[in-house]
């Protein structure tokens, strides 16, 4: 029993050996690898939501993601709903958002990108309040709470 | 929801290293089985809910008729958050932390069936600073559901840890789960701590 | 001492370190350059030469010297060192600043640290996704890697991951190095729970909320890496806090008690290592026979790991980091590496050089990448 033991621990211990001399060199395909699980993707809590909808213009394009409600065990009563705009936009934005395309305004939104203001015009009961807007390296980002 | 959860959670351990042990051998005394556990342990986590709604209501009838405006609704509960954290990260580094459970006056009472309902009131009723801060959070809410709602997380919080109540001979560490459960308590009173801090601060900084 | 050293073959000569370092340099060569010799500039050149020269030295010196610690802190505090002056010199030269911004969240552009990875667990069971706004593949700290590395080191070094691993524990370890005697001997081993405390609420908070709230509202080392804008009351009392933590936990008691306090007392990572420590075959033990009781060991361990009662015991807790300083101070080498299965006493040789080829490869591969960026830097400025 002692025996096994002692060749069971120092089995173990150059098992280590061998793991981490092949972790570093083998590091780019086991990230690879452990990206591929199921798990391994940002919350849209942080991402934003999907795309659902892109409105090209002539200098810009419109980005109006998917609402995001989510929670650890079921969705939340208050979530967001994040618009991007891409591309040479203009200094004054000024938009009428159908988030979720029912064909009637839920919000307007104006911003002034000079003087970093922005201003939401609710029409939908379900839209609350500005949490962010924000410069980005692609153009602009407002995120604006909703209501379930 | 997420932080009177939380706080029920990590008090409960601190509330189950004092009481929990006086009230197991009640549990446990005269022919007791696992399903006359089982009852006596529902009968003494249904009061502690029924008297926590009771609370809850009159928590928030205060807070409605005191806290009349935005400063006052952000002000004064910060202020009493603070207080109220500092006295529970005081219980639980309080060398006293073994002092007299309140739940021992049920020694008086002779009948058994009424001890889990009696255990269920004094506990309750114990006054601990996680239930000042939970009565502050119900005074603050703004619908009567709201208020039942976050007693609600409370308790849930709170009751998880009574329910291996009946498994305690067996639970081996005891001493280690204790000493975190009372330090995760005092985690608890710093994060209202820090919530009464920005409570106040941002209250008094918007008017 | 050094008879004892000398006698259980710790020391060893000249020759024979030279030996035991030729794989380590020729490994941490192959890994540290890719197999190609093709640099950008003569500052990059040197500063790998500088550093594949420095880590081999050390490791050189534990061998020739039979101190493990003393070689291990150097490089460990270097790696704290480079590795804060990497991030700030990289968002100074993107952002000026050392605070990321909203746009930064919401484009998850936030490099990615292991100290997350308890807070990851709940909600990526329930929700299946990772509540950090990093990226998952690709760029610099992204958390596939990060996540690979902590797992295979942490299942192979255990806790010994927060001594030969982690690239913020050099700061306390180093501040805890300052004076020669502690101002605070006495501390209560109630507080060596605490992290545990911190995991559970950490945990449990960050699982409701779907923020990693040690990292949002807690973490003292964004003092020397980076940190939330501060454009309201609440991120300025997050700045309060992380500041203050820093002041307290990082500097000054480590300073006043000798002792890394912000390890012992409030990481939760360090808590999940603890586990983990139950795994890995590596090991600290204690030959009842040739111990004297002194009590040395205890008094220089910077983790709480040991106590008068487990050493009469012949025990060494979870909390062991594997540092090596208990095995320095013990002037009977009854204090020593061991593997798990192996009898205290016995292999000690083997074992310690098992330990070290394993835990310092780990640690000079991991830390080169910083180590290299500052000195290129450095070059860079003065020619």
């Amino acid at each position: 029993m002692k025996k096994i033991k002692i060749i069971a621990g120092i089995t173990w211990a150059f098992i280590c050996l061998i793991l981490i001399t092949i972790l570093f060199p083998g590091l780019n395909s086991f990230s690879a690898s452990a990206a591929k699980l199921s798990f391994m993707k940002i919350n849209p809590n942080y991402t934003g939501g999907e795309v659902t909808k892109e409105l090209i213009s002539a200098s810009c394009t419109l980005d109006i993601r998917k609402p995001v409600f989510d929670g650890l065990f079921r969705e939340r009563n208050r979530g967001f709903v994040q618009i991007d705009w891409r591309g040479n936009i203009p200094d004054e934005i000024v938009d009428t958002i159908d988030y979720d395309f029912d064909k009637r305004p839920d919000f307007c939104i104006l911003i002034d990108r000079a003087k970093s203001k922005t201003v939401l015009d609710p029409i939908n009961s379900k839209v609350m309040d500005i949490i962010i807007s924000t410069p980005t390296s692609y153009g602009w980002a407002v995120r604006v709470e909703l209501i379930k | 929801m997420a932080d009177s959860f939380i706080l029920g959670l990590s008090s409960g351990s601190a509330c189950l290293a004092s009481c929990g042990m006086v009230m197991f051998p009640y549990l446990m005394a005269g022919a007791a089985n696992v399903k006359r556990i089982a009852i006596d342990l529902s009968l003494f986590l249904f009061t502690r809910l029924v008297i926590y709604f009771i609370l809850a209501t009159l928590a928030w009838y205060f807070g409605q008729a005191l806290l009349n405006n935005q400063l006052a609704r952000n002000v004064v509960p910060g202020i009493l958050y603070i207080v109220f954290a500092v006295m529970l990260v005081r219980y639980s580094i309080s060398k006293n932390l073994n002092q007299e459970c309140p739940v021992k006056i049920v020694k008086a009472i002779n009948n058994r069936r009424l001890v889990p309902i009696f255990l269920g009131i004094v506990n309750s009723f114990g006054f601990c600073p996680a239930l000042f801060i939970i009565l502050t959070k119900g005074a603050t809410q703004g619908t009567l559901i709201q208020s039942y709602l976050a007693f609600m997380a409370f308790f849930i919080g709170s009751s998880i840890w009574f329910l291996p109540l009946p498994l305690a001979g067996k639970i081996r560490k005891k001493e280690v789960l204790k000493t975190i459960g009372i330090l995760a308590t005092g985690l608890a009173g710093i994060i209202f701590m820090i919530k009464g801090i920005t409570n106040l601060v941002g209250g008094i900084i918007n008017g | 001492m050094d008879n004892a050293l000398n006698r259980a073959g710790m020391k060893k000569s000249f020759g024979r370190s030279l030996l035991y370092t030729l794989p380590m340099s020729l490994i941490t060569f192959m890994i540290m350059t890719g197999g190609r010799l093709n640099f950008t500039s003569p500052a990059s050149a040197l500063a790998m030469v500088v550093t594949l020269l420095f880590v081999n030295i050390l490791y050189f010196l534990m061998h020739y010297t039979g101190k493990t610690d003393k070689f291990r802190a150097i490089l460990f505090i270097i790696f704290a060192l480079s590795l804060s002056f990497t991030l700030i010199s990289k968002m100074m030269a993107m952002r000026n600043v050392m605070s990321f911004s909203q746009a930064d969240i919401l484009e998850c552009k936030i490099p990615f640290c292991h100290l997350v990875i308890p807070m990851m667990i709940l909600p990526a069971v329930f929700t299946e996704s990772i509540i950090f706004p990093g990226s998952i593949i690709g760029g610099f700290a992204n958390i596939a890697s990060m996540v690979v590395l902590w797992l295979v080191a942490t299942l192979v070094l255990g806790k010994g991951f927060c001594s030969w691993g982690c690239f913020y524990g050099g700061w306390d370890d180093g501040f805890s190095r300052i004076r020669k005697k502690p101002t605070i001997k006495k501390i209560s081993e109630i507080w060596k729970w605490m992290p545990f405390a911190v995991l559970i609420m950490v945990s449990l908070t960050a699982a409701l909320t779907l923020i990693p709230t040690y990292c949002d509202w807690i973490c003292p080392f964004k003092a020397v890496t980076e940190f939330e804008q501060v454009t309201s009351v609440e991120s300025a009392t997050k700045a309060g806090i992380f500041v203050s933590l820093f002041v307290g936990m990082v500097v000054v008691l480590p300073v006043m008690t000798r002792k890394r306090t912000q390890c012992s007392f409030l990481c939760p990572l360090g808590a999940v290592n603890t586990v983990s420590n139950k795994v890995t075959p590596f090991t600290i033990k204690v030959e009842k026979k040739a111990c004297t009781e002194c009590f040395k060991c205890v008094e220089v361990c910077p983790l709480f790991a040991l106590s008068a009662e487990g050493i009469k015991e012949g025990k060494v807790s979870v909390f062991c980091c594997k540092c090596g300083k208990c095995v320095d101070a013990c002037s009977k080498n009854a204090i020593h590496f061991g593997i798990k299965g192996v009898p205290a006493g016995t292999m000690k040789n083997f074992s310690r050089n098992l330990f070290l080829f394993v835990s310092f490869l780990f640690i000079a591969v991991f830390s080169s990448g910083s180590i290299i960026n500052s000195l290129q830097s450095f070059f860079n400025l003065v020619f």
